[in-house]
């Protein structure tokens, strides 16, 4: 190697400009959800508007703060961090300009298409078709660069923020695409390819997951990075940090079905995800130790440097809600908490707490080194951290009041358990309002904060001169030596890998088999940990050579941490996939919808009422009685009543009564006007009416192509003609409006409300059987 | 509700099972973490350190001008 030296720029200027997009959407995210948490206050908010409702606006709440606000607050903090971990610029300019103007493009095609209602209906996963490529294209586009940039590399070490980013860009990839799985039945419709549990199991594998590798590991890689850089000192235990990642790696991936505990998710799902909920309190811990203990020595600047202030309580934070998440998981808490704002305040201590704090303590730390001037105001940064701070308690606080309220409510008893206390479910609604009041006002605080971080931004680089970070590097300096190179064979034909092979495969022998395999499994399973151990005894050496090597080998670690991650999927879903489909089902049987149900229920998932209603009876005692038919014993949801639903909507919170069971209790009437002004027949209620959906005409046009769709998908319609649908819909759609005329509603029969009360009145319809396939039902034969 | 198709039986087994894995690969972590010998964990703890930014001290000692 000559001793020649090369000035190295980094690219700091996309850095500048995910940062600024950062603050942005910070803003806007923040905006619709301090707006939409005033809706639940004051139904007026919704100005029977269809693009301001609630249903509509929620989901662009929850993209904006997670996709775009933490999407490029991770983005900049990755570019930043790694360009300098790495001794290496960013492999491509163009890419990483495509990269910065595709994911600002998403955002915006996402702000326009969700408030116009078109959405997949799944929670965090509501963008059309055509935008899930676009994600998955742009999301490629950023892991060439990123694998690109660390091929290119003059440091051989990989730091264990690296390896966070790595597990993100993996395992974001893989949950994306498998959660987005869908048939198209026009530009912006589609159907999942998953229906009912199957969808239920890989929604929530994606949106536990989505928290996991969207909004942790990526903003653990920056704490590790950013952390130590702002104390200046190093990371308080290397060790700790790589427990800490390949822990929570491993581990993280398999808590899923925590989000569907007491459902009718089969048992072992429901006790594997909690089990391993609890299991994550360790490297959780583990982390969040490490990143507050870094700050050892530092502690009298945090009183003075906002920067630390707020690593320092957003690492405290990530310990709150990674202590309460698992607390949650644990299956007669969720009986409580599940389904009310007891899961709103964890997710906001996460949010605000974890991911905002750390955001704003990256961004004051960047902006003045970005900018090369310091900041504009200390002062200013202060106050935003205490306005926050106070902001989140205030949040916390009245959510944790408000779900606790709710889920002792709605399950309390009297006479022995045989009849409820609080019957009527708008009860628990007023008594919860002064709390939804309070976090309004937390919110609001807490969004006052982050504009005063725009403000004193804007004050700092208005008038200041971007700069590029440099580095000095030796012309032909070479990032990973020949001799510490490890191919693909040598990562999977190494005695680590091959002796955790084996011994994985016998014990799914050993557990899965029948009774000789299975003894046969036992054994090779115990010859393989002694054979294993003998091994690592006589040739330690060679073991940790490997591992040794893995640390300086971006590609065979890249797969090792993949087989990681997709182990916890593969085990839960592909199982669920093969047995828990329509042919196997006992018991209740979901009748596929008509026509015009099927019409009624788009309608339903284009309001996003699946956001306020769950269609889930859970098998518990206070569920089955408030939402059970009278005269139909142990009435709660069976797996099979939502068997053909693509998407499933089984719902994650209650904000109003369950449906799963609402057909036939009420009228068709009692319907129309609930949805043309909810306080004409529930005095209280704070659902927004709904008035376009008298004006509007159903999309019957839309019918064939969905209903072909599904059938390809598994639903037993038979191949009915255009001519035929349109004459169900019409036959169906005659009759519900001459009941309503009869009560007194005068409305066309082709108007949205008719589908949608055709819907609701077949919630909970289902045939007895004993096993045996399904037919294409007479009772939605045209 | 389904068919005893599959794991039904073995459901007590999860836990136990899941319990293993789990704790085997904390125990092969962390003693590999363990077996980590100080200069190079050294190395990899002072990698943030290897290229200078100026520090917070400096980046936040002056307070706005009017």
């Amino acid at each position: 190697m000559s001793d020649r030296k090369v000035t190295l720029e980094f690219n700091d200027q996309i850095v500048r400009q995910f940062l600024l997009a950062t603050i942005f959407w910070g803003v806007v995210g923040m905006l619709v959800g301090v707006f939409i948490a005033s809706q639940l206050n004051f139904w007026q908010l919704n100005f029977n508007t269809a693009w301001l409702t609630f249903g509509r606006l929620r989901p662009l709440h929850t993209n904006a703060v997670i996709f775009a606000f933490v999407g490029n607050m991770m983005f900049a903090g990755i570019y930043y961090s790694t360009q300098r971990l790495v001794k290496a610029r960013l492999a491509s300019d163009f890419l990483s300009q495509l990269h910065f103007w595709g994911w600002q493009a998403i955002i915006v095609s996402a702000a326009i298409t969700l408030p116009l209602g078109l959405t997949r209906g799944k929670e965090y996963a509501e963008l059309i078709w055509p935008i899930n490529l676009a994600v998955a294209f742009i999301w490629v586009v950023f892991a060439v660069n990123f694998f690109w940039t660390l091929a290119r590399r003059r440091e051989p070490s990989l730091y264990v923020a690296i390896w966070f980013y790595i597990a993100t860009i993996i395992t974001v990839a893989m949950l994306y695409i498998v959660n987005h799985l869908s048939w198209p039945t026009s530009w912006t419709h589609s159907y999942p390819i998953f229906g009912g549990v199957q969808d239920a199991l890989v929604q929530w594998w994606y949106g536990h997951n989505a928290v996991a590798f969207f909004l942790t590991t990526p903003i653990l890689g920056i704490m590790y990075y950013f952390v130590p850089k702002a104390a200046e000192r190093p990371v308080y235990s290397y060790r700790l940090s790589v427990i800490h990642f390949w822990s929570l790696v491993f581990v993280y991936i398999w808590a899923g079905p925590h989000h569907l505990l007491n459902t009718a998710l089969p048992d072992w799902l429901q006790t594997l995800g909690m089990t391993f909920s609890l299991m994550l309190w360790a490297p959780s811990w583990g982390g969040m130790l490490n990143g507050l203990l870094t700050l050892r020595g530092a502690w009298d600047r945090v009183r003075t440097e906002p920067v630390l202030k707020f690593f320092a309580v957003g690492v405290t934070f990530y310990g709150m809600a990674t202590f309460e998440g698992p607390l949650l998981a644990i299956k007669s808490v969720n009986a409580l908490g599940h389904y009310t704002d007891w899961v709103i305040a964890h997710v906001h201590a996460g949010t605000l707490g974890w991911n905002g704090f750390m955001a704003a303590g990256m961004i004051y730390w960047l902006v003045p080194r970005l900018w090369n001037k310091p900041l504009h105001s200390t002062s200013l940064a202060n106050l935003h951290f205490w306005i926050g701070t106070v902001g989140i308690l205030l949040y916390v606080a009245a959510m944790w009041t408000s779900g606790i309220t709710q889920g002792y409510m709605l399950n309390a008893t009297t006479e022995h358990g045989t009849v409820l206390a609080y019957p009527n479910f708008l009860d628990t609604v007023l008594t919860i309002k002064p709390m939804m009041l309070m976090r309004v006002i937390g919110g609001g605080l807490y969004l006052t904060g982050f504009l005063l971080l725009a403000y004193n931004v804007w004050r700092t680089v208005r008038t200041a001169e971007p700069v590029n970070g440099t580095v000095e590097v030796f012309a032909d300096e070479e990032g990973v030596p020949v001799e510490e190179r490890l191919g693909v064979l040598g990562t999977m034909l190494s005695p680590p890998v091959l002796f955790s092979v084996l011994g994985v495969g016998f014990a799914c022998v050993w557990m899965f088999s029948g009774q000789i395999l299975s003894i046969l499994g036992l054994v090779g399973l115990m010859l393989c940990v002694i054979i294993g151990y003998a091994h690592f005894e006589s040739r330690g050496k060679s073991w940790s050579g490997w591992y040794d090597k893995l640390l300086v080998n971006a590609a065979p670690f890249t797969i090792l941490t993949f087989i990681a991650v997709a182990a916890g999927g593969a085990i839960q879903i592909i199982p669920t996939v093969i047995a828990n489909k329509a042919a196997n089902v006992e018991d209740r049987r979901e009748i596929p919808y008509s026509p015009l149900q099927l019409a009624g229920r788009d309608i339903y998932i284009r309001e996003g009422c699946y956001l306020c209603h769950s269609q889930m009876i859970r098998t518990l005692v206070p569920d089955v009685l408030r939402y059970g038919r009278a005269g139909v014993p142990n009435d709660y949801s069976r797996l099979g009543e939502s068997i053909y639903d693509h998407p499933f909507q089984w719902g994650s919170k209650r904000t109003g009564p369950d449906l799963a069971h609402i057909g036939g209790k009420y009228p068709n009437i009692w319907h129309f006007q609930h949805m043309e002004n909810p306080r004409s027949v529930s005095a209280g209620s704070i659902m927004p009416d709904y008035p376009w959906l008298l004006v509007n005409h159903t999309d019957v046009a839309a019918l064939p192509s969905k209903i072909d769709v599904l059938r390809k998908l598994g639903v037993p319609y038979p191949d009915w003609s255009k001519d035929q649908i349109t004459a169900s819909v019409g036959a169906e759609a005659k009759g519900i409006a001459e009941d309503l005329r009869a009560a007194g509603a005068y409305v066309a029969p082709d108007r949205e409300i008719i589908a949608l009360i055709a819907y609701l009145q077949h919630l909970g319809t289902y045939e007895k059987i004993n096993g045996g396939p399904p037919a294409a039902h007479a009772a939605v034969a045209p | 509700m389904f068919r005893r198709l599959v794991f039904e039986d073995s459901a007590a087994l999860f836990t136990i099972a899941a319990f293993i894995t789990a704790f085997s690969i904390f125990v092969t972590i962390a003693w590999r973490a363990l077996r980590m010998k100080r200069p190079q964990l050294e190395r990899f703890e002072r990698l943030p350190f290897e290229i200078a930014t100026p520090s917070a001290h400096d980046a936040h000692k002056s307070e706005p001008s009017a």
